[in-house]
């Protein structure tokens, strides 16, 4: 897949079509990623998501919508799952689904939620908990074209075994002065832990976010509660509201 | 259109040991008690409530929280079915039936054959009063013995368990007698006029 | 996004309905601004806040609350109401 031109919005049918899983990565304990090999792939934008529709063999169906986590360089489609408590589709996913399964997918959808290299930044991410994933399809495009678009990334997690990728994007932190990233960790923390131990405040984003006369580029993507706080701050803070893209996934996460 | 791929196993975790003949076609028993509404809860007070009965013009009855507790209370045991495929058997309600609603106004029977119910926050949907009297509606207080919870409705619900559960009008506040039929919030978006679950009349064309 | 369980009501946005809504318009409308009837304020598609998912989409103001647009996806065919919204304005910012 190479990459897009993200001023092409192609007006098409979205169509069901079939993903095969070709490897599945544990993230966390309660959480994987699933990589697929969709055949009639168009390509897809940073932060956009896929719909998945499962069948069971009395013909029940169950749909879910998940953001790709995979940057549209990468060959496969990552979607990352997270476990949830008496769900019906996410333990399926990441507790029963195997390699070479397959089940129906749609996408890729939305265009609000997007951030290609050419857009510019600065770039601001906030998340909370699997709200990671579709920044995460932003950060890994922001690498796979070596954009040294400075970036910073605020990410709130219960605790440290909830961070998401937490590896990679050390490692990308690492290997790019223009990239920080800040894990703030809410119920539980390390001995040692000299970061943030608190849910997102006023002032962890004034000293991550850049500030508003630096035009950033925001994206808050996690919990309603999370995202709609994190938004009213922002605003607070002298952002404009439309520079704020929010993505809400519901109660589950930080 | 070929039949959808059977994801291999996938099993609908809402089936239970259910009787068959309690069922409505298509519907799953769950044990919890899923909450779906069309816009955020209203925080309602029961010194600002009334619950009202209207016909055209005119007001056939109103009255406020303590007024309505003291009409006939009727306790049910009811089997409910919502349009989005669950069902949820066994569940206990409280609350005054169209029946005693109509003795209370001094009508023995309905005055127009159509009626809206209206909600805080909006909320509407239409159903016969056919559909309501001989004990077959009521206006619910009560679940499961205590007060229904806002997200769930309270402080009042309409309750018409015989027919998919969107027509329960959570947070109703008064029933308009109609001479012609309307179509609610979602009678008019695609869904259903009547909604029998037992004829599964989930969508308008069923 | 994580799904909604047990069909428990769950504040998305317009974001997790652009799937109905691509049903609807073909191409994605979650970038358009949509001018609420209401109250006057405007804003994306997908930063609606969306109720009902279950049934279809209640896409509602998020200053006002006020229902803005609301699509469903029947056995039969697709809807789509608009009457609280007074435009919808496509195409680059």
């Amino acid at each position: 897949m190479t990459a897009i031109d993200s001023t092409a919005s192609p007006a098409r049918r979205l169509e069901w079509q079939q993903a095969e899983v070709r490897e599945i990565v544990t993230e966390t304990f309660r959480v994987k990623s699933l990589l697929l090999r969709v055949a009639s792939w168009p390509g897809h934008f940073p932060g956009q998501h896929v719909d998945i529709r499962l069948t069971a063999e009395d013909g029940y169906q169950a749909q879910r919508s998940y953001s790709i986590a995979s940057p549209p360089e990468d060959e496969l489609l990552a979607v990352t799952v997270e476990r949830v408590e008496n769900g019906e589709v996410s333990p399926y996913l990441v507790g029963e689904l195997r390699i070479g399964d397959r089940f129906e997918l749609r996408g890729p959808i939305g265009g609000y939620f997007v951030w290609t290299v050419p857009t510019g930044g600065p770039l601001c991410l906030i998340a909370g908990g699997s709200g990671m994933a579709p920044l995460m399809a932003m950060l890994r495009h922001r690498d796979r074209q070596k954009a040294h678009i400075p970036g910073s990334v605020l990410y709130s997690s219960r605790s440290l075994e909830d961070v998401i990728y937490r590896n990679e994007l050390d490692g990308m932190a690492q290997c790019d002065s223009n990239l920080r990233v800040i894990y703030t960790l809410t119920r539980k923390q390390p001995e040692e832990w000299l970061g943030p131990r608190r849910r997102i405040d006023k002032a962890l984003l004034a000293e991550v976010c850049y500030p508003p006369d630096k035009n950033p580029k925001i994206f808050v993507c996690g919990p309603t509660s999370l995202v709609e706080e994190v938004a009213r701050m922002l605003v607070e803070l002298g952002h404009e509201p439309q520079t704020i893209k929010t993505e809400r996934f519901g109660p589950t996460g930080a | 259109m070929s039949e959808p791929p059977i994801s291999r196993g996938f099993r609908s975790r809402r089936q239970e040991q259910t009787p068959k003949n309690r069922l409505p076609p298509g519907q799953y028993v769950t044990t919890d008690f899923p909450v779906l509404s069309a816009g955020p809860t209203p925080q309602i007070k029961v010194e600002n409530w009334t619950f009202t009965l209207q016909l055209g013009g005119a007001i056939l009855g109103t009255w406020n929280w303590a007024e309505f507790e003291t009409l006939p209370q009727t306790t049910i045991k009811t089997d409910i079915h919502c349009v989005t495929k669950w069902s949820k058997l066994d569940t206990a309600w409280q609350g005054v039936t169209f029946d005693d609603l109509l003795k209370a106004v001094g009508l023995s029977e309905p005055p127009a054959p159509y009626i809206m119910a209206h909600c805080d926050g909006g909320y509407t949907t239409n159903v016969p009063p056919a559909d309501l009297v001989g004990g077959q509606g009521m206006i619910a207080t009560r679940y499961e013995g205590l007060p229904i919870l806002p997200m769930h409705g309270g402080p009042a619900r309409l309750l018409v368990p015989h027919l998919y559960f969107w027509k329960s009008a959570k947070w109703v506040r008064r029933l308009r007698f109609m001479e012609k039929d309307e179509r609610g919030f979602w009678e008019s978006l695609g869904y259903h006029n009547y909604g029998d679950p037992w004829k599964e009349q989930r969508y308008d064309g069923d | 996004m994580t799904e909604t369980e047990n069909g428990s009501d769950l504040v998305l946005d317009g974001n997790a309905a652009a799937g109905l809504l691509q049903e609807i318009f073909v191409s994605d409308i979650t970038s358009a601004r949509i001018q609420c009837g209401a109250c006057g304020s405007i804003a994306a598609v997908g930063s609606l806040r969306l109720y009902a998912a279950q049934m279809g989409a209640v896409l509602r103001c998020v200053h006002c609350d006020g229902v803005v647009m609301r699509a469903v996806h029947t056995s039969h065919d697709r809807w789509l109401e608009m009457t609280g919204a007074r435009s919808l304005r496509f195409g680059r910012l």
